[in-house]
């Protein structure tokens, strides 16, 4: 064979070849497949989140492998299994999470299945009728204590995802129940919701979750009532007949609203619960009967069957509601009463609570035991004026007759009953307004009118308006009379007169140089004497004074009861009469009459000045200053006579100083004295005077 | 070895032949390159079997999840849904339509297997009795490579679809992870073919007249 070499030479080199020349480069394919394989897988393994059960009472569209689970509409997890769970009755999701949110997952976390729903509220959850439902996921922030098995929620919770707000449990105490699933409305804007509703523990109450969203929730105190907002109310008043509903979707799906009536409550916190009245009246009045105890009936039997009182109708006491008429009915029954009239029988609901009869205060049939024998009886009132609607108002009489509590009625016990106080509001209307009526109002007016006349008539009579023109006429004429020769030359007459005046002094002055010598100061002794035993008299008549002091305090007492007030009306009548005076004629006339007397006395002056009257006068004063000459020379001897008087003064001090310092007639005479030294310096002061100024006699000056 | 044939080869001869024009060089030429067309020429590919053997188990990797991830992303109006390519078979076999569920399980499970065991059937019985006539394995290569191509058929449709069903929110059709691995698959398959030494059937092969081993081979056909 000549191919020997060839199987040699493949031989050696192959051989020789190292693992690293022999090996293909093409292994480096599924070698890095190998790797992307491997990476793949650990960055899988790596990113793979916990598993999560969460159980659900059914999976009604929850799928394995589809169903997502979803946090604030991000899809963090992934549903990968559905079984169910052993004892059959839940059904349990497993569900993968993503590793970043996971730790996030804690014991707080809560679940619920997002479904597409139409209610009357709106439509929710459309997204899903096309991609199916999906887990919706809640969880705070902050990492809690871990856990991996949750139970989802029947409904979405009230809060969504990252919304705040404060929960409270609303607590409906009405008869119209709550209907669940409804807004909170606060004038007209939603500011919370309320979830199912269910039955409370006791079957009477029903209960359900409500919340308030943020910021509203500050709304909301301890003084905060909620009231059923839900249908329309249809009322009629004086204004009309009125329909009231908040929203068409309150209309529809019924809600509630509230109001903080009083202020001073404190901010509610979570977990609060509330009651829910059936309208806002109630919720108000309820602000002040904060407790709703049970109820405690009584029968009332109204002698008078007065139409007016309904069911419903509350019953006060001091103006506080504490109970209401729960039913009536009409009551015949001659065996018990001893006629065949009809008689109003009603029943009558008490809340203890409302009179302040707790849990633990006095027993309910007590204290009305006890009231009833103070005298506590229903009776009938009216309740409203416009309506007509009766109330029943517990009121203690004084002389009510006695009565007690039947309790053996059946049966309620039986409350006694007083006659009716009503009021018959249309007659006492009609009264007054015929008074109203009867006033004189036209009259009055007329009275008015005419008396404006009057006035505007005074005024803007010419004669009135001319008065002041006249006034100047006058002024001008005396100006001329004053101004006139005969009138100056009146001082120089004056003169002459006092001249005369001397001589009547003189004259004077001889007289009481007569008197002088007549022995006049012993007569005056005399006449002090007598005077001294007058003072003893009149001090033994002082003692009367009390008397008399007492008499003007009568006097004064009795001015005291003079009737002002009658007084006061006199003087009104007066200026009524002043009234009806102006307004006569002759008042109107009176500026003419002032006029024309203005007139008259231009006119007299005139005549005085034509008519030598003047002239008279200047005669006269001629005769005056004759008699002026006769004082100028009784002045003369004036001197003396002052210090004549000056002597008996002094001697009459001397005199008096004998009698009691203190006593009054005493001062009365020093009085007396002192006065007689005033005259005497006055008649010396008016002799100095005339001497200094005989024309001042004149002009006073 | 090749003592054992009566037909002489290119190598007894002390020739070799250019496998890509064909030309005929001593056998001294072994490394240098063809002198008309440039390829280097070998007598045999002695690094044949290990590049059979890499491309082999680089398609058998990406074969894994190919056939595990979702081949086509369907989303329509009311459903999003993701299947694999067994999962896409079944579903057709649920809706009654077994022939087209046949023609894509042949093609993307029933030929890539067979493939696999092909390939590995070839280079295994390269160095070791086998008991496939060198004729027969011959046929068996021809076939792979001549149906290698046609494994792309399922890459080909994914790709039609997602082309053509693209209504935004009505419906649309995305390729899944599973598209890329097939077609990696399905092409790292053919390269382990093409890497085959075809010329290493006969080198081994004792005697191909031999009529003991002819009904193997005639069964084959």
């Amino acid at each position: 064979m000549s191919d020997t070499d060839t199987p040699t030479s493949v031989t050696i080199e192959s051989a020789r070849t190292s693992l690293w020349e022999r090996a293909s480069v093409v292994w480096l394919v599924p070698m890095g497949a190998l790797i992307i394989a491997l990476a793949i897988a650990w960055n899988h393994w790596q990113s793979r989140g916990p598993l999560i059960e969460i159980t659900f009472s059914n999976a009604s569209g929850i799928r394995a492998g589809e169903t997502e689970v979803r946090f604030r509409d991000v899809t963090v997890g992934l549903v990968e299994h559905l079984t169910l769970e052993g004892d059959m009755k839940n059904v349990t999701a497993e569900v993968r999470l993503d590793k970043d949110v996971a730790e996030y997952v804690d014991d707080g976390a809560v679940f619920w299945v997002i479904r597409p729903e139409v209610t009357t509220r709106g439509v929710s959850g459309l997204d899903t009728v096309l991609s199916g439902v999906f887990i919706e996921g809640d969880w705070d922030s902050e990492i809690g204590a871990s856990q991996t098995e949750f139970v989802g929620l029947e409904n979405a919770p009230l809060l969504s995802p990252g919304e705040e707000g404060l929960r409270l449990t609303m607590r409906a105490v009405g008869e119209d129940g709550l209907s669940g699933d409804s807004p909170i409305l606060y004038r007209g804007i939603e500011v919370g919701a309320v979830g199912p509703s269910r039955i409370g523990n006791d079957g009477s109450t029903v209960l359900a979750d409500a919340v308030i969203f943020a910021p509203y929730d500050k709304l909301i105190t301890s003084t905060t009532r909620f009231w059923n907002a839900s249908g329309f109310s249809l009322s009629f008043g004086p204004e009309g007949a009125s329909v009231d509903f908040d929203t068409i979707s309150t209309l529809i799906a019924g809600g509630i609203t509230f109001d903080t009536a009083a202020s001073g409550g404190v901010p509610a916190q979570d977990g609060d619960r509330y009651d829910l009245f059936d309208d806002e009246s109630e919720a108000r009045a309820s602000l002040f009967s904060r407790a709703e105890g049970p109820e405690f009936e009584l029968t009332l039997v109204f002698d008078d069957n007065v139409s007016g009182l309904r069911p419903d109708a509350s019953v006060e006491l001091s103006g506080l509601r504490v109970g209401r008429i729960t039913n009536l009915t009409g009551l015949v029954d001659p065996d018990r009463f001893g006629d065949n009239r009809v008689r109003l029988l009603a029943t009558m609901a008490l809340q203890p609570e409302r009179l302040g009869l707790g849990e633990d205060g006095m027993d309910p049939i007590e204290f009305l035991q006890r009231s009833v024998a103070e005298g506590m009886r229903a009776r009938l009132t009216n309740a409203s004026l416009l309506t007509g609607g009766l109330k029943v108002d517990l009121v203690t009489l004084e002389d009510a007759p006695d009565a007690t509590l039947d309790l053996d009625a059946e049966p309620y016990p039986v409350f006694p009953t007083a006659p009716p106080e009503l009021t018959d509001v249309a007659a006492t209307a009609e009264d007054m307004f015929n008074r109203v009526n009867n006033l004189p109002i036209e009259e009055l007016l007329q009275s008015a009118i005419d008396f404006l006349n009057g006035a505007t008539s005074l005024v803007a009579n010419e004669d009135t308006q001319s008065t002041p023109k006249d006034i100047r006429a006058l002024l001008g004429d005396i100006r001329g009379l004053v101004g006139s020769d005969e009138v100056q030359a009146v001082p120089e007459q004056l003169s002459t007169l006092m001249t005369q005046l001397g001589g009547v002094a003189t004259e004077l002055n001889t007289t009481i140089q007569q008197l002088n010598e007549a022995q006049l100061v012993s007569t005056l002794s005399e006449t002090l004497v007598s005077l001294q035993g007058t003072v003893e008299r009149a001090n033994a008549s002082i003692d009367g004074v009390p008397q008399l002091v007492e008499r003007v305090d009568g006097v004064v007492a009795k001015l005291e009861t003079v009737p002002i007030d009658q007084l006061t009306v006199d003087l009104s009548e007066l200026l009524k009469a002043v009234d009806r005076l102006i307004d006569t004629p002759q008042a109107r006339q009176l500026p003419a009459d002032l006029s024309q007397t203005l007139t008259e006395v231009a006119a007299v002056l005139r005549e005085l000045r034509e008519g030598g009257t003047v002239e008279n006068v200047n005669t006269t004063l001629q005769s005056a200053s004759d008699a002026a000459d006769a004082v100028a020379r009784a002045s003369d001897e004036l001197p003396t006579l002052v210090d004549r008087l000056g002597n008996l003064i002094s001697q009459a001090q001397a005199t008096l100083t004998g009698y009691d310092g203190n006593s009054q007639i005493n001062r009365d005479a020093r009085t007396a004295l002192r006065a007689l030294t005033e005259a005497a310096r006055a008649i010396d002061g008016l002799a100095r005077t005339i001497e200094r100024k005989p024309n001042s006699l004149i002009l006073g000056r | 070895m090749s003592d054992h044939s009566d037909i002489p080869s290119a190598r007894s001869r002390g020739m070799l032949a250019c496998t890509r024009c064909g030309a005929v060089w001593p056998i001294a030429a072994e490394g240098t390159d063809c002198d008309r067309c440039g390829h280097t020429l070998h007598s045999r590919d002695t690094k044949s079997l290990q590049k059979v053997w890499a491309w082999w188990i680089a398609g058998v990797m990406a074969y894994i999840p190919a056939n595990l991830e979702p081949m086509l992303k369907t989303r329509t109006l009311v459903m999003e849904s993701e299947s694999t390519i067994v999962e896409g078979a079944f579903d057709l076999i649920h809706h009654g339509d077994i022939p087209v569920a046949l023609i894509i399980l042949i093609a993307s499970v029933g030929i890539p297997v067979a493939k696999f065991g092909a390939i590995a059937y070839l280079a295994f019985s390269v160095n070791r009795q086998a008991k496939l006539s060198a004729h027969g394995r011959q046929h068996l290569y021809e076939l792979v490579e001549y149906i290698g191509r046609w494994s792309m058929i399922d890459v080909f449709v994914v790709a039609i679809l997602s082309a053509l069903v693209q209504l935004n929110a009505a419906a649309q059709i995305s390729p899944g992870p599973a598209a890329l691995t097939f077609a990696l698959s399905v092409i790292f398959t053919m390269l382990s073919a093409q890497s085959f030494d075809s010329r290493m059937i006969w080198d081994t092969d004792p005697a191909p007249n031999d009529p003991t081993k002819k009904d193997p081979h005639l069964e084959r056909h």
